[in-house]
């Protein structure tokens, strides 16, 4: 392990209405944005959206593929653009620098295009 | 609006326990679709499980607590610390507090602190969020 080292990419099946609600099933979180189409509609999304923690969950499973996450001591996240049913996400990956005790690493969840939907940052014990 | 929002800081949270039932760490595995055996078996967690207590051990997400419009609402950033190890079938008790709360570009934003405490009454993980109320 170094600094600079690129992670191999993780690479996600494609989102669906049904994954949001068993999502919101198993999170928890109801809010109807994620799983009702005309109450996403009239909040002027254009549609459901997903859990901005799902899309986390799929940055969660990349540092488990990476490092054990008993390991993991830190993970903070931006949501920077919403997820919807039908797109398609990879988890990309580096480490950007590292303490005495720990890694520093970045970590984005990324469409077909390119748009990045989560950036996250997160810390690993030596 | 502004001052209404300011007045939420320091603004304490329903406290709640919550067991880590291994059943529904199983669950959010399958839904993430992040299919490692020690998960499908309850055995550990995924990183993302706190999430799971926090909607099953509250009432009702901060949002609807803090009087937030719905509809209006986005997720803008979470950080996790992990600091202990949380275990399946341990019972654990999150406290919250709003730490700070402002308006910036036509949209308000509120950071939510979250400590997690297990059964021994030792500080495990602490939980950041904000959240944004679209004007």
């Amino acid at each position: 392990m170094q600094v600079g080292y690129q992670f191999e990419p993780v690479q996600k099946e494609e989102v669906t209405h049904s994954q949001l609600v068993r999502y919101a099933g198993a999170s928890g979180d109801f809010n109807p944005i994620h799983t009702v189409v005309p109450f996403a509609e009239e909040a002027g999304l254009g549609g459901v959206i997903a859990h901005g923690m799902l899309v986390k969950g799929f940055v969660g499973q990349a540092i488990g593929k990476w490092f054990s996450v008993k390991d993991l001591l830190k993970f903070s996240s931006r949501f920077k653009a919403m997820t919807r049913p039908g797109e398609r996400i990879t988890v990309k990956g580096r480490v950007i620098g590292e303490q005495d005790d720990r890694w520093l690493c970045e970590a984005a969840a990324v469409n077909e295009a390119g748009e990045v939907k989560v950036q996250s940052f997160f810390e690993i014990r030596k | 609006m502004a001052t209404q929002l300011e007045e939420k800081i320091g603004m304490k949270l329903e406290s709640y326990t919550f067991r880590v039932e291994k059943g529904k760490i199983r669950e959010l595995a399958l839904a993430i679709g992040d299919l490692k055996d020690e998960y499908l078996k309850g055995e550990s967690l995924p990183p993302t499980f706190p999430t799971v207590i926090e909607f099953w051990g509250g009432k009702g997400s901060s949002a609807n607590l803090l009087g937030l419009n719905v509809k209006k609402v986005l997720h803008g950033e979470q950080t996790y610390e992990y600091l202990k190890e949380i275990k399946p079938e341990d019972e654990i008790t999150v406290h919250s507090v709003v730490e700070d709360a402002y308006t910036k570009a036509k949209m308000n934003f509120v950071i939510i602190k979250k400590e997690f405490f297990n059964q021994q009454g030792e500080l495990v993980l602490l939980c950041r969020q904000t959240v944004i109320e679209r004007h």
